[in-house]
């Protein structure tokens, strides 16, 4: 496919500013051929089709255009092809990014006693949960109880009758 | 707009589109919108959810730059779980709104080491649907003795382990009986597997509580699978409604689970059980209202408190019941004057604790 032709199609599928998601869309058709001419062609791509190139080659266009969204983005995904995770060393390449960062991270430091909990939490067991996120803190105490509820002794009635049956079952 | 974010002004900016144009006033407005969750806990973050997922979905590229800024500071020892939270809830947001997410997720999430259960997980997450193969590669990674596992962590996102309950307790779903096992084997290795590292290697893996909780969901499973109504559920006990006594104890063991059995109780409480004599449906419901003095003797007071008062000031609740809850809870507890009492110290535990 000629140079100018990807250019086409990378609009048609990426260009819509409508709908900014179109990453999945495409992906299923990269070949070797059509990376070789998006690299050829990438300078002459609108900023928001650039971003959605996704090899190495690309990626170092990317990392160097003036846009710096485009950059930002490259520069997130350098270490994606080679090793599938994205890439989190990223202060040295945007100012914004270390200000913002280092401001964000002086403050969750200072959040512990927010405890907003990871979702997972509820779906652990007490050891896995203390595991994860350390003792939970007492609930703050309103009353006191004058006597066992009657939810206990509901309890222990029918742990009672439980044990009984169990028994009968054994001796019959 | 730049003029305006370098002032400082980043609550002035409420455009979207002006907000994302540029990386400089995005990132800004993205420090001010986590800077009042970090302040404000889950009642901010839940007020303003709508909003900042709008911002943050703009883009794929918008939603990738938070996702990774959060993923940095999420990292830190002291108070990153936080974080991981809004990570999650933003997820959630995004899948709502039909935004496929689940690559940028698992390529966060460290599972690029693991690429076989990386793809399995993968799929599954993003049809939103489980299947038994790759359920089966799943199990045979974790179940190995052979080959170390991959880390617990990566099978312990909510969307999958909601998914796993969905197959084995949801009556419409139709789950294979012979790989149900499996999912049985994963959902108890996410819950009750612990792994110790030690800088960032895994030194140990704990698996001591797998077993007896493997056996207890094929119980739980097993009596689930049943299929009966809610009315038949609450009446077939003789006088002992043994369903509602598994609620007391689940509240009783677990803390964080305490909003959702409030969910569960107010939607017993709330249901018509119009085939019911109406002397029978009085005394369920005041069964549910036992239910609901348990959950606040174990601390969930504020929550069902403020339930109980709503239904008061609503009307529309038998007066006999609101007196047999303001009875019984002043028969079992009184006030102590070493307490604080309600307004010196506030409990927000429902929603707080509660992921």
């Amino acid at each position: 496919m000629a140079a100018g032709d990807t250019a086409l199609w990378l609009h048609n599928k990426l260009g819509s500013t409508d709908d900014l998601w179109s990453g999945k869309t495409i992906c299923s058709q990269l070949s070797q051929d059509r990376l070789q001419s998006i690299h050829a062609c990438f300078h002459t791509l609108q900023p928001h089709v650039k971003w959605k190139g996704y090899l190495e080659e690309i990626l170092m266009v990317a990392i160097h255009d003036t846009d710096q969204w485009v950059s930002m983005v490259g520069e997130i995904l350098r270490t994606f092809p080679a090793t599938g995770a994205l890439n989190l060393e990223l202060e040295d390449n945007n100012g914004t990014f270390a200000e913002v960062l280092t401001d964000l991270k002086k403050l969750v430091k200072k959040s512990v006693d927010v405890r907003m909990l990871p979702m997972e939490c509820q779906f652990l067991n007490k050891t896995a949960l203390v595991a994860t996120t350390g003792q939970q803190p007492v609930p703050t105490k309103h009353f006191a109880l004058k006597r066992k509820p009657k939810s206990a002794t509901l309890r222990a009635e029918l742990l009672q009758k439980s044990s009984e049956a169990a028994l009968n079952r054994k001796r019959n | 707009i730049k003029l305006i974010s370098d002032a400082g002004f980043q609550g002035e900016i409420t455009s979207v589109s002006t907000a994302c144009h540029q990386i400089e006033v995005f990132s800004r407005v993205l420090r001010t919108s986590i800077t009042s969750f970090l302040e404000g806990g889950v009642e901010v973050m839940e007020k303003n959810l709508p909003e900042f997922t709008k911002m943050v979905c703009h883009g794929e590229h918008t939603y990738l730059y938070s996702q990774v800024m959060m993923n940095i500071l999420a990292q830190e020892p002291k108070g990153g779980s936080n974080i991981r939270r809004i990570c999650q809830e933003l997820q959630k947001c995004a899948n709502q709104r039909g935004l496929d997410v689940t690559p940028i997720t698992l390529a966060l999430s460290g599972a690029a080491a693991y690429p076989r259960a990386c793809q399995a997980l993968s799929s599954m997450l993003s049809k939103k649907a489980l299947n038994p193969a790759d359920i089966t590669i799943l199990y045979k990674m974790y179940s190995d003795n052979q080959y170390p596992p991959p880390p617990v962590d990566l099978i312990r996102v909510p969307a999958f382990l909601d998914l796993l309950i969905e197959s084995l307790f949801k009556t419409s779903s139709r789950l294979n009986q012979e790989h149900k096992s499996k999912y049985m084997y994963l959902l108890s290795y996410a819950a009750s597997v612990t792994e110790t590292y030690k800088k960032g290697i895994r030194k140990h893996i704990e698996k001591k509580e797998l077993k007896p909780t493997t056996q207890a969901l094929e119980k739980v499973q097993a009596l689930c699978a049943q299929n009966k109504n809610a009315s038949e559920l609450l009446l077939n006990t003789d006088h002992t409604p043994l369903h509602l006594v598994l609620v007391d104890e689940i509240v009783t063991n677990h803390l964080l689970l305490h909003q959702k059995a409030l969910d569960l109780l107010v939607r017993l409480f709330e249901s018509s059980f119009d085939e019911l004599d109406v002397m029978v449906r009085l005394e369920l419901k005041k069964t549910v209202l036992d239910r609901m003095v348990h959950l606040f003797s174990c601390g969930c007071v504020l929550p069902v408190v403020n339930y109980i008062r709503e239904c008061h000031a609503r009307q529309d609740t038998d007066i006999s019941l609101i007196r047999h809850f303001v009875s019984e809870v002043l028969k079992w507890h009184q006030t102590d004057d070493n307490i604080p009492t309600q307004s010196q110290n506030q409990d927000s535990r429902g929603s707080r604790y509660n992921p």
